[in-house]
């Protein structure tokens, strides 16, 4: 089933030379991925690599995109990042200049997207991105664009619908992994907190690719917290920590800020992780969903043997709004499209979509979607609350 | 030994070819793959370099990451001059070098592989944990002065080829012979008198501080750094283009980093593929050419291979 | 008083992966004096093989949850020693006592064995349910049922290797080769089929941890490699190819985790255990209980 994805590679190669020889009667546009494809990480980028090649799909059956009279079909090129700098620079030397990518429709990893700013900026050329650091922000990086839902989106929402939901919770520990997304988050998540008058009993932190992780539960056990925080784990070392917790009679409210994909957290978890609260895990196959999200989460199943999540559906709204932004130019010059993009209106997954968050980052470059808040029930994700950011709305009210 | 090798005055014409290539290519992305190749063979080198000693040096990532952090610093967060940072990289971690070979040469063959591998790891996880060199993100912005700009890469070219050359000369010094001599039998340069470790912890520092230019190049040459970009798998790599090159010959590091920087270029945007036919690539090469790529030439020229195992 | 009974229990838990795992690394060091960093392949494919065997079993074939996994333990171990042999024969025999060529083939192989995983099975974890289920409660200690089964089963087949190694034929000549092969081989012991039983044990014993972590931990294509680097340090600790020593160090190590990861935290935990293993090797070069060279 899955050997069919490998497959496409040579699939494509044999349509690009059909192609050829039929005279090219349209443009080729290429959008590059730069995500992790091997080792641990590999599932986030194999997906978003997945979501990228469907949207290109849908645009290219829909007639492809037209620009200053020209039409052209998307194409994905998808290059591995290994979730280092080095590579991400590399890859971004490589797309841009070997390839000649313009546009990157997704992108993994603060480090490689730190790296590939350093070349995608001074060129000009569209970088989105799903790194969660306010350090990839800002007027200084014009060109880069967020197309998920970070901490500064989701804590807040997230947070204060914790505290309504179990009014008496007065104490929390922290677990974070050792990376750039838990750095980056954790300190917004314990201020959060802070403000909501909950305080923080520990913070810990444990190294990537711990496999074991009974210390660590033992020790939040004993200190008997009324929340544990999974802050940036991801779900499957989220899911040791619950498992292991409930063998030890801890039982209090279970937060996961990235917990990106309940099916990973249930199948390591099973019943322990009942109750959970997951800020980034929307159910893309619940009643919420909208027809493009249960379409494409069907088929990632398929596909994948997992359902899409936060990370991996963003290239699919990126590249909508890429299609939108490009038309609306009338150009694929990347300076062109940067320019419009800040303003241009896109069906995304979720719905009609914008960007905004210059109250945020003074420049507006965050992708507005909802931020959706569900929690494990029976061992599937079910929505309780979405809110709009501000900006959602006024738009949605245009 | 100039006259006695007319290879030699080919690997001067191809560095030069190099830097010219560097200063007068007009894509960015072929100049960045010289870079990357040169970069990668100071790295493969410098590891051959310690294998004449006999032991293989895992912390050869280490240093190369030691070597840009320290001209990383220097340049972002006190902001000393583009030269100086840059002098500073084998500096420092030649220095670092130094203590580490100390500590460590006591030990041999596999145990000083692991212990190295564990240096390593423990650095990283260092670079990590301090929030003031920008913990798992890394640091950002380490950009030439604006009137080298341009000319950077051919820079970066002649700084790593002059550090091959050096490193070359060292090896068909008197020194190199000695280092040799260690590998063979350690006990007989003791015999006539001569401190073993020493002459060890010099091989590391003089090899570290040749990475550690890398290392400090490539800060410059990438803009930006991460712990994650220092991973004992950089030494991995840099074996894997010492054994495919060939470790009989110096020009072997050089063969080998080239060959599997393009092969790894011209697999790059196939996703999920890139590491099946790398693997490949190295597993067949190993079993196919034991002596690697150079002792395939000498053997096709007829020439008898030198030292290859 | 209950503390400490958990963090002992919490060793024991982590040690008998960690020891299983060594096992197998310092007996292929000690026999063929390679380094093979595609160990954590071995556990990975068997990890694998169990979580596509034990639904395939209980649901097509209508097997009972313990009747599928056995099943599936055996089909585990069956492609698992065709894999080693395979790879024996198409690669290490060609590097045996080469310390960098052996080390470069089994990467170049964990590159492609990964990446073959991850073709196959795609890169989302894979679970398989617990068979024994339900949790148990020791001296005040809580850990589950399927745990305890683990560390029994790893006690039971490291005290098996050990009998092995120490009582029988094959045994003495895994540990003639190990101490002088070139001895060895004068005294007619045929070096290269005993290297290659002492690779496929290797195996098998990677085999066997990956079979009973599946039901514990989430499968993923890198399952294995997350073990090798600690069982690294265990072998060094323990003396490179000294079966008592991968024991020792084994549980040393995972005594190190509990305790640090519960006093500290993990990550603290990780780099004290690095730091450590250098200041260790220091004292004592040659691990506590491998041989002066």
């Amino acid at each position: 089933m899955q050997m069919a994805k490998w497959m496409r590679p040579l699939g494509a190669a044999a349509l690009t030379l059909m192609f050829a020889q039929a005279g090219a009667a349209q443009e080729t546009l290429k959008l590059g991925i730069s995500a992790p494809m091997s080792g641990a990480a590999a599932t986030w980028g194999l997906g978003m690599e997945w979501a990228a090649e469907q949207a290109a799909e849908r645009v290219n059956e829909e007639g492809g995109v037209t620009a200053g009279g020209k039409t052209y079909m998307f194409e994905i090129v998808a290059f591995d990042n290994k979730y280092s700098a080095t590579e991400g620079a590399r890859n971004a030397q490589t797309m841009l200049n070997r390839d000649g990518i313009n546009f990157i429709a997704g992108s993994i990893g603060t480090a490689p997207v730190r790296a590939m700013q350093a070349l995608t900026e001074r060129k000009g050329v569209i970088l989105f991105n799903t790194a969660w650091g306010k350090s990839v922000k800002g007027p200084k990086y014009p060109n880069t664009f967020t197309q998920m839902n970070t901490p500064f989106e989701i804590l807040s929402p997230f947070y204060n619908f914790i505290k309504e939901e179990h009014p008496d919770v007065k104490t929390v520990a922290l677990i974070s992994p050792n990376d750039a997304t838990g750095q980056e988050l954790e300190p917004v998540a314990v201020e959060t907190w802070k403000g909501l008058g909950v305080e923080a009993l520990a913070s810990d932190w444990y190294e990537r690719g711990t496999t074991e992780f009974q210390p660590i539960a033992t020790k939040i056990a004993s200190l008997n917290p009324d929340i544990v925080d999974f802050s940036a784990a991801p779900p499957t070392d989220a899911g040791s920590i619950l498992k292991e917790l409930e063998v030890l009679g801890w039982d209090g409210v279970m937060v996961m800020s990235a917990g990106t994909s309940v099916d990973s957290l249930t199948s390591v978890a099973g019943d322990a992780a009942e109750g959970a609260y997951l800020g980034a895990s929307a159910d893309f196959s619940g009643e919420t969903a909208t027809e493009v999200q249960k379409e494409l989460n069907a088929g990632a199943r398929e596909a994948l043997g997992e359902p899409l999540n936060g990370i991996t559906i963003s290239a699919y709204d990126a590249i909508m709004a890429l299609r939108a932004a490009i038309q609306k130019a009338d150009s694929v010059d990347p300076a062109k499209v940067k320019d419009v993009l800040s303003s241009v209106r896109f069906e995304s997954s979720y719905g009609p979509s914008g960007f905004g968050g210059e109250a945020t980052y003074d420049y507006p470059q965050q992708m507005l979607i909802p931020v959706i808040v569900t929690q494990v029930q029976n061992g599937k994700a079910v929505e309780l609350t979405r809110s709009n950011p501000a900006e959602l709305d006024a738009l949605l009210n245009e | 030994m100039w006259n006695r090798s007319p290879g030699l005055w080919i690997c001067v014409a191809l560095a030069v070819g190099a830097v010219i290539f560097a200063l007068l290519a007009t894509n960015p992305y072929n100049t960045s793959l010289v870079v990357w190749i040169l970069t990668n063979a100071v790295l493969a080198s410098a590891l051959r370099f310690v294998l004449q000693i006999g032991e293989l040096n895992i912390a050869t990532a280490a240093f190369f990451g030691i070597g840009a952090y320290a001209t990383s610093i220097t340049a972002v967060f006190l902001g000393w001059p583009f030269w100086l940072t840059l002098l500073l990289a084998p500096i420092v971690a030649g220095a670092f070098s130094a203590l580490f070979g100390w500590v460590t040469l006591r030990t041999k063959g596999p145990y000083f592989l692991l212990i190295s591998f564990a240096v390593t790891e423990v650095i990283r996880l260092i670079y990590t944990q301090t929030n003031a060199i920008g913990g798992n993100s890394g640091l950002i912005g380490m950009f030439p002065p604006m009137a080298i700009d341009a000319y950077y890469p051919a820079l970066a070219v002649a700084l790593l080829a002059a550090t091959l050359f050096v490193l070359y000369g060292v090896e068909r010094s008197d020194l190199g012979r000695l280092f040799k001599a260690i590998e063979n039998n350690d006990a007989i340069p003791r015999s006539v008198g001569l401190n073993v470790i020493y002459l060890k912890v010099l091989c590391v520092v003089i090899a570290s501080a040749a990475v550690g230019l890398a290392g400090g190049v490539h800060a410059y040459a990438n803009n930006v750094i991460a712990p994650s970009d220092f991973t004992y798998f950089v030494a991995i790599l840099a074996l894997a283009y010492v054994k495919i090159g060939g470790e009989g010959h110096p020009f072997g590091p050089v063969l080998g980093a080239t060959v599997l920087t393009l092969v790894g270029q011209w697999v790059a945007g196939i996703s999920a593929w890139e590491n099946i036919f790398y693997g490949a690539v190295i597993v067949v090469t190993l079993l196919v050419f034991p002596g690697g790529l150079v002792g395939l030439a000498a053997r096709a020229r007829g020439l008898v291979t030198r030292g290859a195992r | 008083m209950e503390l400490f009974v958990q963090l002992l229990a919490n060793t024991l838990q982590i040690g008998a992966v960690y020891v299983l795992f060594a096992l197998g690394l310092t007996l292929i060091f000690g026999v063929m004096k390679i380094v093979n960093f595609a160990h954590g392949a071995f556990f990975t494919a068997a990890a694998l093989i169990v979580t596509s065997v034990v639904p395939f079993a209980t649901v097509e074939m209508g097997m009972p949850l313990w009747a599928g996994y056995l099943l599936s333990a055996v089909a585990a171990l069956v492609v698992v020693l065709c894999l080693g042999a395979l790879v024996y024969k198409v690669g290490f025999q060609h590097v045996l006592k080469d310390l960098n060529g052996s080390f470069i083939l089994s990467i170049g192989l964990l590159l492609i064995l990964n990446g073959v995983y991850l073709a196959i099975y795609g890169g989302a974890p894979r679970a398989v349910p617990q068979v024994v289920p339900g949790t148990v409660n020791i001296l005040g200690a809580t850990l589950t049922a399927q745990r305890l089964a683990l560390v029994i089963v790893a006690a039971i087949v490291t005290g098996g290797l050990y009998l092995l190694i120490e009582r029988t034929k094959l045994g003495l000549a895994l540990r003639a080769v190990a101490l002088d092969q070139e001895a060895a081989m004068l005294q007619g012991m045929p070096y290269r089929r005993v290297a290659l039983y002492g690779f496929l044990i290797g195996a098998a014993l990677a085999a066997c941890a990956g079979v009973l972590m599946a039901p514990i931990n989430a499968v993923t294509p890198v399952s294995g490699d997350e073990f090798l680097i600690k069982a690294f340090i265990i072998i060094i600790i323990g003396g490179l190819g000294s079966v008592t020593g991968a024991i020792v160090g084994g549980l040393f190590i995972a005594m190190i985790e509990s305790i640090g990861g519960y006093f500290f935290d993990p990550s603290t935990a990780t780099l004290a255990m690095f730091i450590l293993v250098i200041g260790f090797l220091l004292v004592r070069p040659q691990g506590i209980l491998g041989n002066v060279e």
